[in-house]
């Protein structure tokens, strides 16, 4: 008995959300990732429950202490306990690496799907943008935007949103130009639709595998550039506790204690990790042609 | 009687799939003598690639093989891969349907020929050079010599077809297997494609295995035919005796479903429908597997596996109500 | 059968594209259709037949306005529909609808069978909610498939049944013109059957002009009442049916006839075959004067005339139209072989 003979009862929906966390499950390092970037999202949010100790607290009786039963992973140099700071931090890591992608997304997208679905001279204006903004790379923004508005998370945030909305241009564009070729354009055209709906119900719904796989690789590398710029003073302030401004404090006692850059040095390999497969696994179970 | 070429016993091609497993072929047997021309002819899915690639063992890791293939008295199926690899191109080669992807874009046509003489008959880059002029006018190729130097991006559909023909025979197989040569070819381009594949048969004496599912070709240039369905042979035949005396409700399904030209009103009757769809291969049904579809089905075609019987000289069905005309 | 004034009027169509920069300078032009001029009358099929570069979906995404012609005009039921804007196409594309080839790429995967059936009356604010849904089913039902059907998604079905939602796409609304561009070559034979039949039921009951677009003759003879073929951007014959098959004119009709196999053995093999020399030249150098000359048979009888100028697609008798040099009414025909019959079938010879 085919399966198109067998009456149903659930939505054609549900059967591919159960297919979907079928392969899923069958791919143990993406169930990892998944594991991890879940642990660190529930960490920052739930960071005031979790952290044992304050972000600014300090105990001058434990300084640069090493890990122990009070303090699980040591305490840096003002006494303020590493693993709290960590688990403080990653609100700034998470809330940098979402919103920047989700700036991003918001922006790139429309103007890629204009540009690869209209072609002509708008294509050409398209990627004339996408070329200007390539040639500014995060960091540039980020100093631009420190010099101007101050430093902050927020710029910080805009800065790597910016940063990678090239990229998604190109990808959005990518995935509109070759979705036009299907035969289901023509005939929506047929159909009487204005590119308005052309657009927005035939090309993006198609898109949007590709974009949650990009997404889910945009946020490692926000993740490493807020630390970057933390480290650089042009994200975090202190005494807000972020990764990167964990290393750069960490800077002067390399030699007496490394495991103060180690512990969120680790901690944002192992975030950027996790997000990285954790995408490449979803990759691979959205293609349609993956057939387990 | 002379030794038949290709001798293949019970062959089964299983697929090993997280699903389960899937049946593509079951128990296969057929023989391929010196210079015929046997057409195996299926829908999409009834396992005459797979059967044809199993033999060398162009199939992915997931593929499980069993059976025998005689082939000039030794097994395919058990030869070890350096062994295989001497048959594969030179004894046994292939030609597939897409001549685009056949052919690397980004070396040209000579070398592409020459590499094949090279790797199995390691002639000198001189000689390579002579014989793959030989093999261009062999498949007749205007202009041969200017052709050795194009890239396969400025060659037609139907010439590039003609030069993987020409790579195929460059060693002078015993067998050809032509999968789908010229489903995608234009119907012009397509005649002159089996001319020249008749023509090689005629003047080199090569075993062709053609492999279709456009009957028009099968009566064009087919000596004999196997028709498939469902990863088991349901007939074979000689060619003419096949479309005049079909014994499989199948075979006489197809035939009634291909619209037939040239014959005035006739040609206006309307079409042959076979009712549902071919069964799921994950399963191998103990029973018929057309029984389903069939309007003869009885008790006994879905308790039983048909085995194959010869109803009429050389005319074997696998069928528990052939005919008409079953002796 | 035959209404007095046609429903679909093409009167030389002309549409060029630019190919990809030469790196020689300057840009190649494909002459994808040239001066083409043909109707299509009420309630009949016309096969549209032609290879590879004959121009005949370019004719078909002319019409449906999915490419704008280069020149020419496009009449839809007697309005002139060539440059209409998009607005003011959109109400008329209520008349005009097609099928295509792929059935995997014609229907949208994220859309299930009942959204993608229905568009076309959401989209033309015919119906909604309970209403929509009643024409989706009914629709359904005269194609075949069960009404369930409508909350499946295309990739679960089969290629015949994504076919069949195809063509329930394009009839949903009742349009006088189909185009149906190769509906059924990428499906199974006996699957073909099914959708052919299909076609010509549905063609009798609903009566909509269709126009055929395929490379198969056998195809051709087995739905339609006339017959257009096309080479290289232009038509070389027009006729009706029975006239064609019996009495093909034009050297490249009677060698599109002599290279389509027939499934009889007996036949087949008895047939002189014509076989034409080398290849279709590309559309971006099509050849001076005829197109067909320089595979032509009959070249010799016709240079230096064919090698110069176009011949004129002119009537040779009523109702069938060819664009030969060779072919003048009352003049005996160019022949590919001795015997006419012998191209078709050895039967009467």
């Amino acid at each position: 008995m085919s399966a198109v003979d067998t009456v149903t009862l659930t939505s054609p929906r549900a059967r591919r959300r159960r297919l979907l966390r079928k392969r899923f499950l069958r791919r143990p390092m993406a169930v990892a990732g998944l594991v991890v970037v879940l642990a660190f999202v529930v960490t920052a949010i739930f960071a005031p429950l979790l952290a044992p100790y304050s972000a600014g607290a300090t105990d001058f009786n434990a300084l640069l202490a090493h890990p122990s039963a009070k303090h699980l992973l040591g305490t840096d140099s003002l006494g303020r306990d590493v693993l709290s700071r960590i688990i403080w931090g990653a609100r700034a890591s998470m809330q940098a690496g979402f919103f920047s992608t989700v700036l991003a997304i918001l922006v790139a997208v429309p103007i890629g799907m204009i540009g690869g679905y209209y072609r002509g001279w708008v294509d050409t204006v398209v990627a004339r943008v996408t070329d200007v903004l390539l040639a500014f790379p995060f960091l540039i923004l980020a100093v631009g935007f420190a010099a101007i508005f101050g430093a902050s998370l927020l710029n910080a945030t805009l800065a790597l949103g910016i940063g990678a909305v090239p990229g998604l241009i190109r990808i959005a564009r990518g995935e509109t130009l070759a979705l036009r070729e299907e035969d289901y354009i023509p005939a929506a055209i047929a159909n009487g639709a204005g590119d308005a709906t052309i657009i927005f119900k035939h090309i993006l719904p198609n898109m949007t595998s590709t974009l949650i796989v990009q997404a889910t690789v945009t946020i490692p590398t926000a993740i490493v550039g807020e630390a970057v710029l933390s480290f650089l003073g042009l994200g975090v302030q202190p005494p807000t506790p972020s990764w990167g401004t964990m290393l750069q404090d960490a800077q002067s006692y390399l030699s007496t204690a490394p495991r103060l850059a180690i512990f969120p040095g680790l901690a944002i390999v192992l975030a950027a990790l996790a997000f990285n497969v954790l995408g490449d696994g979803l990759r691979d179970i959205l293609d349609p042609r993956t057939t387990r | 009687m002379a030794q038949p070429v290709l001798d293949v016993t019970d062959l089964s091609v299983r697929f090993d799939t997280d699903d389960g497993d899937v049946h593509a072929v079951d128990r296969m047997s057929f023989t391929l003598d010196a210079g015929e021309v046997l057409g195996i002819v299926g829908e999409s899915g009834c396992g005459k690639s797979v059967t044809c690639m199993a033999l060398v063992r162009l199939l992915p890791e997931t593929a499980r093989i069993d059976g025998a293939a005689l082939f000039e008295g030794r097994d395919l199926l058990a030869m070890p891969p350096r062994e295989l690899r001497r048959v594969r191109g030179r004894s046994i080669s292939f030609v597939f349907q897409e001549p685009m992807t056949s052919l690397n874009p980004v070396f040209t046509v000579g070398h592409q020929i020459e590499e094949v003489l090279a790797r199995h008959l390691r002639l000198s880059r001189g000689k390579a050079r002579e014989r793959a002029l030989e093999l261009l006018e062999l498949v007749r190729i205007p202009a041969p010599a200017r052709r050795l130097d194009e890239y396969p991006h400025q060659l037609s559909g139907g010439m590039r077809q003609r030069v993987v023909i020409a790579m195929a025979l460059a060693c002078d197989p015993k067998v050809l297997v032509a999968d789908e040569p010229t489903t995608a070819l234009d119907v012009t381009i397509q005649a002159g494609i089996l001319d020249l594949m008749r023509d090689i048969r005629e003047r080199l004496g090569t075993s062709i295995i053609l492999i279709t599912h456009n009957l028009g070709v099968v009566a064009d240039i087919a000596d004999r035919v196997l028709v498939m369905y469902a990863g088991r042979k349901a007939e074979e035949a000689p060619v003419a005796d096949l479309f005049s005396h079909p014994q499989h409700p199948y075979t006489i399904g197809l035939l009634g479903a291909v619209p037939r030209p040239y014959e005035g009103d006739e040609a206006r009757r309307r079409l042959q429908e076979i009712p549902g769809r071919v069964p799921s291969l994950r399963e191998l049904p103990r029973a018929c597997a057309f029984a389903d579809r069939c309007s003869r089905a009885d008790e006994l075609s879905r308790t039983e596996i048909p085995e194959l019987r010869e109803v009429r000289p050389a005319h074997s069905v696998a069928c528990f109500h052939p005919g008409p005309g079953a002796v | 059968m035959s209404g007095t004034s046609p429903v679909l009027e093409v009167v030389d169509l002309v549409k060029h594209f630019e190919a990809g920069r030469r790196l020689t300078g300057g840009r190649g032009l494909v002459h994808a259709v040239d001066d083409v001029s043909f109707e299509l009358r009420r309630g009949e099929i016309l096969g549209l037949v032609g290879e590879s570069g004959s121009g005949k979906s370019t004719v078909a995404n002319c019409v449906l306005r999915l490419v704008e012609p280069t020149s020419g005009t496009i009449r839809l039921n007697g309005t002139d529909i060539t440059h209409l804007s998009r607005r003011k196409m959109r109400p008329l594309r209520r008349e005009l609808h097609m099928v295509f080839q792929d059935p995997y790429s014609s229907l949208n995967p994220r859309m299930t069978v009942g959204d993608i059936v229905g568009e076309p009356v959401r989209l033309h604010r015919i119906a909604k909610g309970r209403a929509l849904d009643a024409r989706v089913e009914q629709i359904l039902d005269d194609v075949g498939l069960r009404a369930e059907l409508r909350y499946r998604y295309p990739h679960e079905l089969s290629g015949g049944q994504r076919q069949r939602v195809g063509l329930a796409r394009s009839l949903i609304l009742g349009p006088s013109v189909l185009i149906a561009d190769e509906p059924v070559s990428a499906l199974d034979v006996s699957v073909q059957a099914s959708i052919l039949n299909l076609l010509r039921d549905l063609q009798s009951t609903m009566g909509f002009s269709c126009l055929f677009i395929t490379h198969d003759l056998a195809t051709v003879e087995y739905l339609c009442d006339r017959v257009a073929v096309m080479y290289l951007g232009q038509l070389v014959e027009v006729s009706p049916r029975a006239e064609l098959f019996r009495n093909a004119q034009h050297p490249y009709t009677q060698a599109l006839l002599s290279a389509a196999v027939v499934p009889d053995p007996a036949v087949q093999r008895a047939r002189r075959q014509v076989v034409l020399e080398g290849d279709i030249p590309s559309p971006l150098a099509p050849p001076s004067g005829c197109r067909f000359h320089t595979r032509c048979p009959l070249h010799d009888l016709s240079a230096p005339q064919s090698e110069e100028e176009v011949p004129e697609l002119a009537e040779f008798s009523p109702g069938h139209l060819v664009a030969c040099h060779l072919v003048k009414p009352g003049r005996p025909s160019p022949r590919l072989v001795e015997d006419a019959a012998d191209i078709v079938s050895a039967k009467t010879a």
